[in-house]
């Protein structure tokens, strides 16, 4: 279980003990990506192992960073959550299903059949119009493509150790999973309102974000495969 | 020699100088120093042989010679500026590297409960 934090001191270590009763034989890493505040501290005193970068890279690396420790370490299957308590430990265990069913990238989306936190209609739409896009371009139907809630396994583990997009990864990342041609599949899960801290994304960066990611996915189409 | 051509050597000499104390003291790579070198050189060669800007000017088909000074220097700092960005990049994606390969190597685990007695 990779859990990624930045300033989460308060939300934690509640998370981390969620996720350890809900899959109790479980590893849990937290990547704490350069926090100011005691988040390493408070992870470590909740029983998680905690890597922490010297100072802030982004989620994109922290993501990465998880999953680098995970194919060192001989981990066949990883799962990354989000430090602020967004994603329900209760939908774990379906995300790994599908990995064990074959999947090698499972994204949680809020868009199934599971009752979910609804976000701002801004970033439903802004959401909507990005799912459109990294669907034409993986070239299949994808509901959620900013869900940081995903598992990964087969060759995506190793794949998205070594090679993540700048800044905000996981619409890229899906368009990427799906030119190196890994099974991609979507699983319902339930999102809840964060715990605590602040979210990193205010409207202004949220406009932002859109008109970058968009860029990135459009240079993706110029690229030769990996 | 008019004043003015003096005084562009003058400065040429001036910036060579300075740049040759910062790569003696290691403070830039010999790539970046033959490059500057290079401008200084540039610069002195044009204050040396003032027509030469008339001839270059007439070569591009621009009219007001200083135009095509200002061209040359505009699409040679943009350039450089280009060079530098580029360079930027290439150092975070390593620093991120590095940074990445320090937070695993100091990972921290837990303390396993004590036991009675202890």
């Amino acid at each position: 279980m990779l859990l990624l934090a930045f300033r989460e001191e308060a939300a934690i270590g509640a998370t981390v003990a969620e996720v350890r009763a809900a899959l109790p034989g479980a590893d849990v890493l937290v990547v704490d990506d350069g926090s100011p505040d005691r988040t390493t501290e408070v992870a470590l005193s909740a029983g998680a192992r905690v890597v922490r970068h010297p100072f802030n890279l982004g989620v994109a690396a922290a993501e990465s960073t998880g999953l680098r420790y995970a194919a060192r370490h001989g981990y066949r299957v990883a799962l990354r959550m989000d430090g602020d308590g967004q994603h329900d430990p209760a939908s774990a265990a379906a995300l790994l299903e599908a990995v064990a069913a074959g999947a090698e990238l499972a994204i949680g989306t809020r868009f199934g059949e599971v009752a979910t936190f609804r976000s701002t209609v801004v970033r439903r739409a802004g959401n909507r119009l990005l799912a459109r896009v990294v669907s034409w371009l993986a070239g299949r139907d994808l509901t959620d493509p900013t869900s940081g809630y995903r598992a990964f396994g087969g060759r995506a583990l190793p794949f998205f150790a070594e090679h993540f997009p700048h800044d905000y990864p996981e619409p890229e990342s899906l368009v990427w999973a799906s030119r190196q041609g890994f099974a991609l599949r979507e699983v319902p899960v339930r999102m809840r309102p964060r715990r605590g801290g602040r979210s990193s994304l205010t409207p202004l960066r949220s406009a932002y974000y859109m008109i970058k990611v968009s860029l990135a996915l459009l240079l993706e189409i110029s690229r030769s495969r990996r | 020699m008019s004043r003015s051509s003096l005084l562009v050597l003058g400065f040429a000499a001036a910036f060579a100088l300075a740049i040759v104390a910062s790569a003696r003291a290691r403070r830039t790579d010999e790539r970046h120093t033959l490059v500057w070198l290079f401008v200084c050189a540039a610069v002195a060669a044009l204050a040396v042989w003032r027509h030469a800007i008339d001839i270059l000017a007439q070569a591009m088909g621009i009219y007001y010679a200083p135009s095509a000074l200002f061209f040359l220097c505009l699409a040679g700092l943009l350039w450089l500026v280009f060079r530098q960005s580029l360079e930027v990049a290439r150092q975070k994606t390593q620093l991120r590297k590095l940074a990445q390969e320090i937070a695993l190597l100091s990972e921290r685990r837990p303390e396993p409960p004590r036991s009675e007695g202890q």
